[in-house]
């Protein structure tokens, strides 16, 4: 018989004996389904701080050898890097999970809703619910995808929901992606690792298992791929080895066990897909592609793309290939649709959203612009045009000057801005050169539709490592952590 | 699915088998170089490398006469020889990242801390004191790769590429290695040098196994025949051919691959010269025109796999 596992003993000082959230909500001390969280909390404070950092360095010295990194280039040199990995985890209780599950549940058949309605009958335009030029003007939006219904109607197959948490503890969506939605690959990364160094952490603890994404999503493809096709040939197409995220599309071949394919691997004859093997050209029916619509087909979109597939959208239009997603799913994730998602919500499902928005004010409207004028210095003021955060003014932080300039162009084009309360986003203990400190977290869960909508538990838990920074991106010193739905 | 390759991967791989083999046969060189150098018989001719490997011009673009130093610095460190060991495990690495999802874990880990430890060598690790160990290292590293590979490489049409290459260039680097036994026959003129030939059977790892089969004899023919022709030596021509033709049959028979006569014809060929091409009466010009043509057979097979699977439709 194996020996009982041993556990840290118990020390003077364990790792919260410093710890204090300040004003912010805490992942790991909130007040929502403390009893569950407990156990985890008492089992980490268990362990010292040169305990922590010993499992904290070796942990990160697996994510290199298993190359776990994105590729920095700089001139002829290139450097391997990780994404910071923090050890510990971020814990959801049973019930807020079960509250972000069903929210990206209806959210994604809203979006799926939308995008079939716009591209078809328009009705939601049509009923003044959205303004016309805001979808048909949307540069993501493309006009050839009209009147083309996409496999089962699903347009957005994989969805990421970007999702803070205020002070109060309440889930609030900060922005839906559903486009090529990255990083779930660390997710499941993450819990490995997680389950390696810390062996002892979850023991005997029931978390929710992450392994079954590459089924799922296998399965979700197959379920849309073209009419009477049983067996379908699924590929993922991804740009290349130099592509940042080549390591997540790696991640997902395998986990699917589809060839991981690049646009001069496939070709298209008599408006059909194939792929070059060793044994010449062989069909494919789906295609998870990780390359942004523009570059998909140099002969329907950007002339000038070499990585696409001359011929791909026509075979596509034709019905005989699947895209995922669908192509046109640009426009609504857009910063601009995202204001009225409430209202999408309500729309086509007859339901309250599960999920708020961050409460947003839509300048184009006279109530949203007159209130955004009056509390400029209290709200972040976004231009739905621009993307990667540029022209964001947050209020608070914000010269008089800057504040002045925002309010002439408001004035000036009110159309192009929406401004939203600053959220204090929720904190979580991080393991910090200077000890356990709270630092700021989102999340980011994964939803693949087929025939239904499966969400993977939990989600990619960002945070962002330097002090009060609210900004979780990787660009931008941003971290990630295991999450774990307890179950 | 299982049985679809890419023509993309299927290259990919083959070169990843090829790359491998390469480094533990480079290490296996400089070895057996350095172990000349340290005997007492005359200078070391460090020239003979650059023979082995066809790197003359290359060599002298940048460097004057073939120095110690030099030449291990142009094999162990130079970034700008495609030969040099940084480079062919580098591109090996490239490899084994475009058909990532296609090999097992535990065999990317080892190759890319490999590559991790190969791109942090300095001078110091090519110091005469130093050298034997790196190739010691870099061997074990590739034979570390090769277990793994045999261990957890899924048998699919990329195992069998990846074997095809692996055994092209082993069959490669053994006929290489045999070039230095050319320059042995015409240093031997007065008397045998048994030290070298036998630093010679060492350097593939043949010295045991030469023992084995004549245990008392010590022709230098056998030894020649040996690394030529042994059924049980792992590294001999004959064992590394018949190999690369298992797998590609296995391609057809296992794996559902339509026949290519154009890739059979071609180890044919190859076959007969390694049968027939060697007379009796081995001497150093008549041994280096028969490596010469084993060389083109290596090649010619090489390019028939090529056309016949890495470029399809």
């Amino acid at each position: 018989m194996a020996p009982p596992r041993t556990h840290p003993t118990a020390s003077p000082r364990g790792v919260f004996a410093d710890y204090s959230p300040g004003d912010f909500y805490c992942e790991m001390f909130g007040p929502r389904g403390a009893d569950s969280v407990r156990p985890i909390r008492d089992r980490l404070n268990r362990f010292d701080l040169p305990a922590l950092r010993r499992r904290a360095r070796s942990a990160e010295r697996e994510l290199f050898d298993l190359g776990i990194t994105f590729t920095v280039y700089s001139g002829e040199k290139s450097i391997d890097r990780t994404l910071p990995f923090d050890v510990i985890p971020r814990v959801l209780p049973a019930s807020d999970w079960n509250r972000i599950e069903t929210g990206v549940i209806q959210r994604v058949a809203a979006l799926n809703l939308f995008l079939h309605d716009i591209y078809h009958d328009q009705k939601i335009i049509k009923d003044g619910v959205i303004p016309a030029e805001l979808v048909l003007g949307n540069h993501n939006y493309r006009a050839e995808m009209q009147g083309f219904t996409p496999a089962r109607g699903t347009y957005v197959h994989i969805c990421g929901t970007d999702i803070v948490r205020d002070d109060e503890g309440n889930f609030r969506v900060l922005e839906d992606n559903a486009r090529t939605p990255s990083g779930v690959s660390y997710v499941i990364e993450n819990r490995h690792l997680m389950m390696r160094s810390f062996p002892d952490l979850a023991e005997g603890i029931s978390i929710a298992d992450v392994d079954d994404y590459g089924r799922q999503l296998a399965k979700a493809l197959a379920d849309v791929a073209p009419e009477g096709i049983s067996d379908p040939a699924i590929a993922l197409m991804s740009p290349g080895v130099y592509n940042s995220a080549y390591f997540e599309h790696i991640f997902l071949a395998r986990e699917m066990g589809v060839p991981l394919v690049e646009g001069r691997d496939l070709v298209v004859e008599r408006d059909k897909v194939y792929m070059r093997t060793i044994r010449g050209l062989e069909p494919v029916h789906v295609i998870y592609r990780r390359i942004d619509d523009d570059f998909l087909d140099p002969a329907a979109f950007r002339p000038d793309s070499a990585l696409g597939v001359p011929g791909l959208f026509e075979a596509y239009r034709k019905g005989n290939v699947t895209l995922a997603n669908a192509v046109g799913t640009g426009v609504a994730d857009d910063k601009a649709v995202y204001a009225y998602m409430p209202r999408i919500v309500q729309y086509y499902l007859a339901e309250e959203p599960i999920l708020h928005n961050v409460p947003t004010h839509i300048c184009r409207e006279a109530e949203g612009l007159a209130y955004t004028l009056e509390h400029l210095d209290q709200l972040v003021t976004k231009p739905v045009g621009e993307s990667g955060g540029y022209g964001v003014v947050i209020g608070p932080q914000a010269s008089k000057r800057t504040l002045a300039d925002l309010r002439r162009k408001l004035k000036a084009d009110p159309d192009n801005f929406i401004s939203q309360p600053l959220v204090n986003l929720s904190v979580c203990p991080t393991l910090t050169r200077t000890g356990v400190e709270p630092r700021h977290v989102d999340l980011r869960p994964f939803a693949v539709t087929g025939e239904s909508t499966w969400v993977l538990p939990g989600g990619l838990t960002r945070v962002a490592l330097r002090r009060g920074s609210l900004i979780v991106n990787s660009s931008q010193g941003g971290g990630s952590k295991d999450t774990w739905v307890l179950v | 699915m299982s049985n679809t390759l890419l023509a993309r991967f299927a290259q990919n791989v083959f070169w990843l088998g090829r790359y491998i083999e390469r480094v533990d046969n480079l290490a296996r060189i400089l070895d057996i170089n350095e172990t000349y150098a340290r005997e007492s018989h005359g200078a070391p001719d460090w020239g003979r490398v650059l023979e082995i490997y066809g790197d003359g011009e290359r060599f002298r673009e940048r460097h004057d006469e073939p120095g110690e130093h030099d030449i291990l610095h142009f094999y162990v460190l130079d970034p700008h020889n495609p030969g040099s060991l940084t480079s062919t495990v580098s591109m090996a690495r490239e490899n084994a990242r475009s058909i990532r999802h296609l090999i097992s874990t535990e065999m990317w880990t080892q190759l890319n801390t490999f590559h991790t430890r190969v791109a942090q060598l300095t001078q110091r690790d090519i110091w005469p004191t130093n050298i034997s160990r790196l190739c010691k290292e870099m061997k074990e590293a590739c034979q570390t790769f090769e277990g793994i590979a045999e261990g957890t490489f899924f048998r699919g049409p990329a195992w069998h590429f990846y074997s095809m290459g692996k055994y092209i260039e082993r069959a490669d680097q053994t006929t290489r290695v045999l070039y230095l036994g050319c320059d042995l026959l015409e240093e031997d003129r007065d008397a045998v040098n048994t030290v070298r030939w036998n630093a010679l059977l060492r350097s593939v790892a043949a010295y045991h196994a030469f023992r084995w089969v004549r245990p008392r004899g010590h022709r230098r023919a056998d030894i020649i025949n040996f690394l030529l022709h042994d059924e049980g030596f792992p590294r001999s021509v004959k064992l590394c051919v018949g190999a690369v033709e298992i797998h590609i049959e296995n391609l057809v028979l296992r794996r559902g691959q339509p026949r290519v006569p154009a890739v059979e014809n071609a180890c044919t060929r190859l076959n007969f010269v390694l049968e027939t091409g060697l007379g009796h009466r081995i001497t150093a010009p008549v041994l280096r025109d028969f490596l010469d043509k084993l060389e083109q057979g290596l090649i010619h097979v090489s390019d028939e796999i090529a056309s016949a699977y890495f470029r399809m439709g």
